[in-house]
């Protein structure tokens, strides 16, 4: 499959192009939010990717470790309105209004470093498997059914277990979990497109087989998985704060996750801020990238049209 | 079976392009092995149009698509047969023919758009969506006619120019291009390529080239796209071009003009033309011989005229009586009677004897042989063969009824 020798494109595709791309670019954006409920979704995003990067100029950051949750031990469950606390402090002091913004840098940190990873091994492993096809695709294959076939936040959460209880064990369950819808989505769609005449057209101008994939097979495969990567933007944050709501986080991150389980015993006892406010953040989160990722669904893929 | 009883073609007084002799392509199926093409035998000379005529299933594409090694294997397989082809060079040097089968994948892949070029069915999906025009055509520069598009550099390009111009710039060297000293050279190249694909656009009688190499395929007509394909497959001036039904995906009205097109280019470019067609009255209107394919096997071969005016098998007769005329009566169809056989091994009988009017005997235990002569008016039917070949009494053979035309 590899020819080394004319992998690489010529360097007016990206310059030139790169015009009449911006304009097609700006036709979807329009496109996409012409939909009221797709501009919501978009909107909360920008509003939690804004309170992430902000999250620093907002609330001053706890010195040893800003993710951390700062904590005020004169100052313990009080509700929210107060003066230095305007969310409200947990039983052990932490202050909501921190973990929430801090929480949506972590959330952010997750679901990009996640999806990033798992979209471009996906979209390898699937490539391979459909372009190549033969045992090659058998061996891929099976091996993502494997996976597939057990429950997504059970298997995540059996990783996680198994690597001990830190941020960073999380993101690896994830990857290793959300990686294979990936393979599969790509891998359909190659199959389907690879059989397009102007794949043939393409062969029979005496292109390589790289070139074919590059420039004609994978451009005409990607849209699905642009969308499920919107989606899973959500998802992630969705599972990754049920891991971390059970206790396979580092105690006292801050993270949405985190910050309900340790809120959760004060609810009883009528402090519901500590653990509603940041499950709300979650919930927002995920209906945010949902919202967005089935608006765009509905732009890039003709098929679904019809709403 | 048919025997291949051929010599190796040799110079003769019309040269050659290309030489199919038997060739047989099967595929693996799960009901057993398909004899999709089966036995074939023909030559294309030099820029003459071969039509290659028959229904859904005969194995016409897949014949055609052997040419450039395009069917997928597995399924397929080449079980046997040879393409000889010989390249402008070969045929003005005398040289020796390539066998297309055989040739390597490097070769192939020289050969695929710059000397064999082929055209599609259905330009609507032949042309990738995701791609302008001009990045499509300047494909075919950029694999077969690097050295043309860095013409006109006195002194030579530089070097990152000449890689850009066969398509090998390393990832990031298209920044290069943006800042002097290269910037001005990849302008330079970048109007070159515009002028290169401009050119071969305007050959198609493309009104306005330019507008039309900025535009994404689905912007265009399907007259408009068949053109591009034109255009593309011509690009490089190759010695065979094997259009693929191209008009059947397009309007009557653009039918006509895409063949005209086709007819021109083929003689100023003085390429020969394997054109494939279901439809025996259009390939009438283009073609200098043609090839009546049935169940994988040639029925009969010859000049347009000879397969018009004196059709020989039973099969070439149906297929003209079924031809709709004015002098028709409406609602009167000639069809013939009967379906295609199954070619998952078959008999050795002739294909056609199931559904043919005239077929003894014999022609369900023989199969006839073609006469494989290069350019004569061959038939592969019994009713043409010799009694005494076969070692068979006159009377068992079958007597075809010439008036029934």
């Amino acid at each position: 499959m590899v020819d080394t020798e004319h992998r690489q494109r010529s360097p007016f595709f990206t310059s030139r192009a790169l015009a009449i791309r911006a304009r097609r670019f700006g036709e979807v954006a329009r496109d996409v939010l012409r939909n009221p409920t797709t501009t919501l979704g978009l909107v909360i995003i920008v509003t939690l990717i804004g309170l992430a990067l902000l999250a620093p100029i907002l609330t001053e950051p706890n010195v040893p470790d800003a993710y951390q949750m700062p904590r005020d031990w004169g100052a313990l469950n009080l509700p929210p309105g107060s003066p230095d606390h305007l969310l409200g402090t947990t039983s052990t002091g932490g202050d909501v209004l921190y973990g929430v913004l801090w929480g949506a840098r972590t959330s952010l940190q997750m679901s990009v470093i996640v999806v990033g990873i798992t979209m471009v091994v996906g979209t390898m492993m699937g490539s391979i498997a459909g372009f190549i096809g033969g045992k090659v695709d058998e061996i891929i294959m099976r091996f993502v059914d494997v996976l597939l076939a057990i429950p997504e936040l059970i298997f995540a959460l059996a990783i996680a277990a198994v690597l001990g209880p830190s941020f960073a064990n999380i993101i690896f369950a994830l990857t290793v979990v959300f990686w294979v819808k990936y393979a599969r989505i790509i891998r359909g769609q190659i199959i389907h497109v690879k059989n397009n005449e102007y794949v043939d057209s393409a062969r029979v101008i005496g292109d390589s087989q790289f070139n074919i994939y590059l420039k004609d097979v994978l451009p005409n495969s990607v849209t699905p998985v642009i969308v499920q990567a919107t989606l899973d933007m959500g998802n992630i944050v969705l599972v990754g704060a049920t891991l971390s709501f059970i206790g396979l986080a580092e105690a006292g991150l801050a993270e949405w996750g985190v910050l309900v389980s340790e809120g959760q015993a004060g609810i009883s006892a009528g402090r519901w801020w500590a653990s509603t406010i940041p499950g709300a953040m979650v919930f927002l989160w995920a209906l945010a990238f949902n919202l967005f990722g089935d608006g765009l669904r509905d732009v890039l893929d003709p098929r679904t049209e019809g709403r | 079976m048919t025997v291949s009883t051929r010599e190796p073609p040799a110079a003769k007084t019309r040269s050659l392009v290309a030489s199919v002799d038997d060739l047989r392509i099967h595929f693996d199926t799960k009901a057993g092995v398909l004899h999709a093409v089966d036995g074939v035998s023909f030559d294309i000379f030099d820029g003459e149009i071969l039509g290659l005529v028959g229904e859904t299933g005969c194995g016409k594409s897949v014949t055609a698509r052997s040419f450039l090694r395009l069917i997928p294997t597995p399924p397929g397989n080449y079980a046997g047969g040879r393409i000889d082809f010989w390249t402008k060079e070969a045929r003005h040097s005398g040289g020796a023919p390539i066998d297309l089968l055989t040739v390597s994948d490097s070769e192939m892949r020289s050969m695929r758009g710059n000397r064999i070029a082929m055209i599609f069915q259905d330009p609507g999906k032949a042309l990738n969506p995701a791609l302008s025009i001009r990045e499509q055509v300047v494909e075919v520069f950029y694999q077969h006619r690097s050295e043309e598009l860095l013409d006109g550099w006195s002194g030579g390009a530089p070097r990152a120019i000449r890689r850009a111009a066969s398509q090998r710039s390393g990832k990031f060297e298209w920044l290069a291009f943006k800042v002097p000293p290269l910037r001005s050279h990849s302008r330079r190249l970048n109007r070159r390529i515009d002028e290169m694909v401009g050119d071969a656009l305007a050959e198609t009688q493309i009104a306005n080239p330019r507008k039309v190499m900025a535009s994404y395929p689905h912007e265009l007509s399907g007259g408009m796209k068949q053109r591009v394909m034109i255009a593309q497959a011509l690009a490089c001036n190759p010695d065979l071009l094997i259009a693929d039904e191209p008009t059947t995906a397009l309007d009557v009205t653009i039918q006509a003009r895409i063949m005209e097109l086709i007819r021109e280019l083929q003689q100023s470019h003085q390429t020969s033309v394997l054109y494939i067609s279901h439809d025996l009255s259009l390939v009438r209107r283009i073609s200098d011989r043609i090839a009546v394919m049935y169940a994988g096997r040639i029925a009969e071969i010859g000049q347009t005229q000879e397969i018009f005016h004196d059709p020989r098998h039973p099969y070439t007769r149906g297929l003209l009586a079924a031809i709709p005329s004015l002098a028709h009566k409406r609602g009167e169809l000639a069809a013939i009677e009967g379906t295609v056989p199954e070619l998952i091994d078959p008999p050795s009988s002739c294909r056609f004897s199931t559904r043919c009017s005239f077929a003894t005997e014999i022609c369900g235990q023989l199969d006839p042989a073609l006469d494989a002569r290069p350019g004569i008016h061959a038939v592969a039917c019994h009713a043409y063969t010799s009694p005494q070949e076969l070692g068979v009494r006159p009377d068992q053979l079958p007597r075809l009824d010439r008036t029934v035309l």
